[in-house]
């Protein structure tokens, strides 16, 4: 699985950067920073989670 | 009469093609051109993707995508849309300009190809200058007359703007929503204009097409590079013999367009790469991206030494941040900061945070414009050390700001 921000939606909340750190970082301003768009099988439910919680619906876990 | 504008007469290297019979600046009308490339020709849609793979045809526009396979993964009838994407809003750039208003039928020859061998009647032509609309809308009033075709050609006049050349942004534009590139991964191929599936490409794209049937891929092959036969546009600017739009046969060493030497060397436009000096680099889109230095929509431009490099970016810098289309986060506020760092360079101060801002900008978009703007001002800066170092020592190269690379193309 791979995980996608749709930058035009995400307000930078930097939400999904603690519930999915196993990918993501924050930058300075609360932006995501994807170290990896591969979602290890172990992090499924981490990034389902963090799908979820984004208040912009901006994050989508996606089959490769 | 309508008055038509005209663009500065373009220059052929070799043999023209493209601008064959326009390189004195007049439009050709109809007559003219059926005077140089014959009869309106037509292919079936098996054998366009021959023809175009055979000559290893590459998109014009940015992504230079092979037209060959986006052809053959395109289905076909009468839902299917052809639009000719001329919106070229870089300002540097006015080959797509120049062919819309030197060679329109060529461009509508082309755009006709497509549609036949696709078997649909819908095209419609994005521009975003009145010289260009101007141009196309005579040329099929000429073809009104005397040379009906089924094709329903709708010329449609779009708002100008950087991002809107963006394909995406323009297929929005002409569905009538704001023309910014949507935030997920579409096709065009299979969801386009109105949701139909639409072969979209550059203008170049097409007038290369009409060549292309005009000559057969074998006379088409004869002049240029293997790689990438043919010849292209590129657009010339700063310290060069010939500036402005010139057409050249693919291979022809960057240098042969250049001067012997000269200030940085700025290939791909806006969105492209800074290179000290050319040597080495031949015009071809395949070498050129690998040397990593992607030709893009064609803009080549010499800064002369008597202006101040560093200016020049930092101008550009600060163009390219008021062109986000502030959609995204990350490229609102990362070209903004970016722009400031190059402005806080030229005053001769440190700016420590550029390479991480920079770094910020990769893959953090909708559209390419973040990471373009990151490869324009972070090739400047790794090219242009002497003239940092004498910025930051002496606060300035005591040059003058020259405006060798424009920041508004004056369109109406
Ligand atoms: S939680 Fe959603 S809105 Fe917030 S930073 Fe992550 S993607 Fe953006
Ligand atoms: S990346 Fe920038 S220019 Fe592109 S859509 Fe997003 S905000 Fe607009």
């Amino acid at each position: 699985m791979r995980i996608e921000v749709d930058w035009t939606r995400c307000d930078g909340h930097g939400l999904c950067a603690l519930l999915l750190a196993e990918n993501l970082g924050s930058d300075p301003d609360g932006y995501p920073v994807v170290h990896d768009t591969a979602v290890a099988r172990d992090s499924v439910r981490h990034a389902r989670r963090a799908v979820a919680a984004c208040p912009a619906l901006a994050l989508r876990l996606v089959r490769d | 009469m309508t008055t038509l504008h005209r663009p500065a007469a373009p220059t052929a290297y070799g043999s023209a093609r493209l601008l064959a019979g326009a390189t004195h600046g007049v439009r050709a009308d109809l007559a003219a051109h059926r005077a140089v490339h014959g009869a309106q020709q037509h292919r079936t849609r098996a054998t366009l993707v021959e023809e175009t793979g055979a000559v290893r045809l590459l998109g014009r526009g940015g992504a230079a995508f092979p037209v060959s396979t986006k052809l053959a993964g395109m289905p076909t009838g009468s839902s299917v849309e052809v639009v000719v994407n001329g919106s070229e809003s870089e300002p540097a750039s006015r080959k797509d300009r120049t062919l819309m208003t030197l060679v329109p039928h060529l461009v509508v020859d082309g755009a006709l190809v497509v549609a036949r061998a696709l078997r649909t009647r819908r095209v419609t032509i994005a521009v975003h200058d009145t010289a260009a609309h101007a141009s196309l809308t005579l040329a099929l009033e000429e073809r009104r007359g005397s040379e009906p075709h089924p094709e329903r050609v709708s010329v449609r006049l779009q708002p100008a703007r950087f991002v809107s050349g963006e394909v995406r942004a323009v297929l929005r534009g002409l569905d009538g929503r704001p023309a910014v590139p949507p935030g997920h991964r579409v096709l065009p191929t299979r969801h386009g204009l109105g949701g139909a599936p639409t072969f979209a490409s550059n203008v170049e794209t097409f007038a290369q097409i009409a060549v292309l049937v005009s000559l057969g891929a074998r006379r088409y092959a004869e002049v240029g590079d293997r790689a990438e036969p043919g010849t292209t546009l590129v657009t010339l600017l700063g310290d060069v013999p010939a500036p402005g739009v010139a057409e050249v046969p693919t291979g022809l060493p960057l240098d042969a367009l250049l001067p012997a030497a000269g200030g940085p060397v700025l290939v791909g436009g806006y969105h492209g790469h800074w290179v000290a000096d050319a040597r080495g680099l031949r015009v071809t889109r395949p070498s050129l991206r690998e040397a990593g230095v992607p030709l893009n929509a064609g803009v080549v431009a010499r800064l002369p030494e008597s202006g101040c490099a560093l200016a020049e970016v930092a101008a550009v810098a600060g163009w390219l941040a008021r062109q986000s289309a502030g959609q995204c986060g990350p490229c609102l506020f990362g070209t903004a900061a970016v722009a400031r760092d190059v402005s806080t360079l030229l005053y001769g101060r440190p700016a420590p945070d550029v390479s991480a801002r920079l770094h910020g900008l990769v893959r953090r978009g909708a559209c390419a414009h973040p990471d373009g703007t990151a490869a324009f001002v972070a090739s400047a800066l790794t090219t242009m050390t002497a003239e940092l170092d004498a910025h930051v020592d002496r606060g300035g190269c005591g040059r003058p700001y020259l405006a060798v690379l424009p920041l508004d193309d004056g369109v109406r």
